[in-house]
């Protein structure tokens, strides 16, 4: 007598890789957290807080440098046992979408919001004085900033704005929910009240107006304006090559599955570095994807070094996990 | 235990027009459930019934006359392996081509440009998620067969086919997409 069973093939396929990353909290040094028992299942549209979707990615490559040595016994030489040591893992791959985001993260260093500027003002590479700030007032929310009637005018359907508080001559990390720059001394950001606006990720596009507010059409990056913010517009984006600044993300990359098994592959916490760059040994920042000539897409290209992470669960230094949801009905081993 | 076979071995699924079939008729179900949420005007009258304008042309009883407008028809090419990530169980994949077409809906048929548009873009949203669980229609109720299918975005192209009319019906316009349907065959444990 047979006994039939349906085992589906434990085959992982996929066609894409999506990127999500999420804040790491410098000020505690504690990072984002993927649960998979908490967070797996998650529908790849909709990741759970504070995860953000940062869209697809392409040429997808985790690299391991990790050392492992054999413990050498014995007159004659022979292993005893092995260890490792210099732990090391990197990641790299290109985005396909733009954004504040996509570009802090393959620039690596301070992102800087263009603010709208004062006509009247100098020129700077990476924005000149601004039109000043309207203050933000209670009530705002992620995604609806309330400013009053006639302070919204200021404002039109369509803009890009950032928002946050002003610069109060503070030394350390600035910028609300996402430490966006460090500043050592007053005197290097020119003691700006605008700089804060100028490099947070606190940023959103204006998708509606009431009589009183903005409605944005994403939530900001970095929660619920705080008290006295203030809110600029925004014309652009700016990364620079340089800086001594480094951006510190937890990222989850996920191989959306096509035959039912899905594959997460979660860093606490990764810094921007800078890859080999193939043949040519250089790192190259944009690269160029061609659709049809001369049309191409130009992908943004990022490279991240792993920073290791303590597990709680057993004390062990670590750099990356990697969790796999088997499809369903499918063989374990 | 059939002959030959091995105790306590697995055996593959020789008859592999089974696990075809039901790659085949979970596609089709798949994008007649879709497009029924999609679009619920989008029916035709087939043999009395009306139903999603999604014909398997090799599920329905041969027949001369002219194959109706604005329907959905799909035909399957043979099996083939893939990608032979495990000797048993292979990838395989199997070629499908949708056809449509438009008359428009004036008399003047000024508007089939426009309605060929419609059925591209109802054809792309239904074939998203490019994934769907297999199930085996032989039975009531369905059975979960466990695994899933599948499949590549439709590739629109002037390929011609047997129900390529607009060569001779110059008021018809007609598109025709290929898909590639990607499934694993069942495996039977004795």
């Amino acid at each position: 007598m047979s006994n039939v069973v349906v085992r589906p093939a434990m085959v992982a396929v996929s066609r894409r890789v999506r990127a999500y990353f999420a804040p790491f909290d410098r000020t505690a040094n504690r990072p984002a957290i993927f649960d998979p028992g908490k967070h797996g299942a998650f529908l790849l549209d909709a990741p759970p807080s504070p995860w953000i979707d940062l869209g697809e990615i392409e040429k997808f490559q985790r690299t391991s440098g990790t050392e492992v040595q054999a413990m050498i016994a014995g007159t004659t030489g022979t292993p005893a046992g092995q260890f490792r040591r210099a732990l090391d893992a990197k990641v790299e791959f290109e985005f396909r979408e733009w954004g504040k985001l996509q570009m802090a993260l393959a620039g690596g260093s301070e992102h800087m919001n263009v603010l709208a500027l004062d006509p009247d003002a100098s020129a700077r590479p990476s924005g000149g004085i601004p039109v000043g700030a309207v203050g933000v007032l209670d009530g705002s929310t992620t995604n609806e900033i309330v400013l009053g009637a006639g302070a919204v005018d200021a404002f039109a359907v369509g803009d890009m704005v950032a928002v946050d508080l002003d610069y109060a001559q503070q030394t350390g990390w600035v910028g609300t929910g996402v430490a966006s720059a460090y500043v050592k001394d007053p005197a290097d950001v020119q003691r700006d009240r605008d700089y804060v606006r100028r490099v947070t990720f606190n940023v959103g596009r204006v998708a509606g107006k009431t009589a009183t507010s903005l409605l944005l059409a994403q939530p900001l990056a970095g929660g619920i304006p705080l008290a006295g913010a203030s809110v600029q517009k925004v014309v652009a984006f700016v990364d620079r090559e340089g800086g001594s600044f480094f951006q510190d993300w937890s990222a989850l990359f996920v191989h959306e599955e096509e035959s039912g098994g899905r594959v997460c592959l979660y860093y606490p916490r990764l810094s921007p570095s800078r890859a080999s760059g193939g043949a040519t040994g250089k790192f190259q920042a944009e690269a160029r994807s061609a659709i049809q000539e001369p049309l191409a897409v130009i992908n943004l290209h990022a490279s991240f070094l792993a920073m290791p992470y303590v597990d709680e669960n057993d004390g062990e230094t670590v750099l990356c996990y990697r969790s796999y949801f088997p499809a369903e009905m499918s063989a374990v081993y | 235990m059939p002959a030959g076979q091995p105790p306590g071995r697995r055996r593959y699924t020789t008859e592999l027009s089974e696990p075809m079939q039901f790659a085949k008729d979970s596609f089709s179900m798949a994008l007649r459930e879709r497009l029924a949420g999609l679009n619920p005007a989008r029916i035709v009258t087939l043999s009395g019934a009306q139903r999603p304008a999604i014909v398997v042309l090799e599920n329905e009883t041969p027949t001369p006359a002219e194959l109706l407008t604005e329907c959905y028809y799909i035909e399957w090419g043979p099996m083939r392996v893939a990608e032979a990530v495990s000797a048993q169980r292979p990838l395989c994949a199997m070629d499908c081509t949708i056809s449509y077409c438009s008359r428009g809906t004036v008399a003047s048929g000024v508007d089939r440009g426009r309605i060929l548009g419609e059925l591209d873009r109802e054809l792309f949203m239904i074939c998203q998620p490019t994934v769907t669980g297999k199930y085996d229609f032989s039975q009531s109720p369905n059975a979960n067969l466990g695994s899933g299918a599948f499949w590549t975005l439709p590739a629109v192209d002037a390929t011609k086919t047997t129900f390529r009319r607009s060569d001779h019906d110059p008021a018809v316009v007609e598109h025709q997409a290929k898909v590639t349907v990607f499934f694993f065959p069942e495996v039977e444990t004795i």
